[in-house]
């Protein structure tokens, strides 16, 4: 039995499920921490250790995110890279970047992330009603 | 008397269209309280997602602005049971949320230090004057950056506020002292 991660969703912070033994990990909601660095740290691990047992494993990500502050962008960046990382190792790797359809921002935003990744499958969907 | 000078106060924010104002020391917990209330008074007008999440995104940055990098501050040393380095620190600005015809507009205001005026300004006019293209790229870029010298966040706060405007973003400054500057940030949405 893995570790999984469990973040509750707070007003400013987003939910963060890492489902490693589905290998299924997703965060959600909103992200303008007060403090990005302490926020993101346990994250940050919690990745870093799973990715490292990968190996040539699937894994799934999920960003469902409405809105981040520039700070959590850069976050973001490091979770991406992280994945690539990985798939860039030989893992099968799928991001999912789910934005809401009133809301272009973060639709280019997605996009932009998702130029970034080579190894790792991007895929960009709008959020489900 | 007092009732007169409050409303008087009041009534310049009225004609300037102003609806939210707050002037002081901000804080964390300032900037969840006011997006909170701010959040529920763009509900009620209505507004659409888009305009309502790029108001509360250039609020969000423009409060994190004055929180981070305001030259006017006051701090106490922690107690001894706190860990070393967590200054209890707390900076002076002023934010304004107001209605312009149509338009919502966030501005900022805070002191900067002078010689930090010419840096600041140069940074403002070029983003100020690039395409939304161009500065699509560059904020890609600077997202890659290590953060420059004296930056707290992401360096990427100025440029998320020009991407959500809708307009030219708008700045300016005023000589104070030989030390200090007020430096004004306006975002139209």
């Amino acid at each position: 039995m893995r570790d999984t991660l469990n973040i509750e969703q707070t007003s400013r912070t987003p939910a963060v499920v890492f489902d490693f033994d589905n290998n299924h990990l997703k965060i959600s909601g909103e992200s303008y921490p007060e403090d990005v660095t302490e926020f993101y740290r346990p994250v940050f691990n919690a990745l870093d250790t799973y990715l490292g047992a990968l190996g040539e494993g699937p894994c799934r990500f999920d960003f469902e995110l409405i809105y981040l502050n520039s700070s959590s962008a850069k976050a973001v960046m490091m979770l991406m890279d992280k994945l690539e990382d990985a798939a860039k190792n030989g893992a099968s790797v799928d991001v999912y970047w789910f934005y809401d359809k009133e809301d272009d921002t973060m639709q280019e935003l997605g996009e932009e992330f998702g130029e970034d990744l080579e190894n790792a499958k991007f895929h960009l969907e709008k959020m489900a009603d | 008397m007092l009732a007169d000078q409050l409303m008087d106060l009041r009534s310049k924010l009225h004609s300037q269209g102003v609806i939210f104002a707050y002037s002081g020391y901000v804080t964390e917990p300032v900037l969840s309280g006011v997006g909170e209330a701010l959040k529920q008074k763009l509900t009620i007008d209505d507004a659409d997602t888009k305009t309502l999440r790029s108001v509360f995104a250039v609020f969000v940055e423009q409060m994190q602005n004055i929180i981070r990098y305001s030259a006017e501050k006051v701090h106490q040393e922690p107690p001894p049971a706190m860990e070393a380095g967590a200054l209890m620190e707390m900076r002076y600005g002023i934010l304004t949320i107001g209605r312009e015809g149509d338009d919502y507009m966030v501005c900022a205001g805070n002191l900067v230090r002078q010689e930090d005026v010419g840096r600041l300004e140069e940074r403002l006019a070029r983003i100020r004057n690039l395409s939304k293209e161009d500065l699509k790229a560059l904020y890609k870029e600077q997202l890659r950056a290590d953060p420059e010298q004296g930056s707290k966040g992401a360096g990427l706060g100025l440029m998320e506020i020009a991407r959500r405007a809708t307009k030219p973003i708008e700045f300016d400054f005023a000589d104070l002292d030989d030390n200090h500057a007020f430096f004004a940030l306006k975002a139209t949405i």
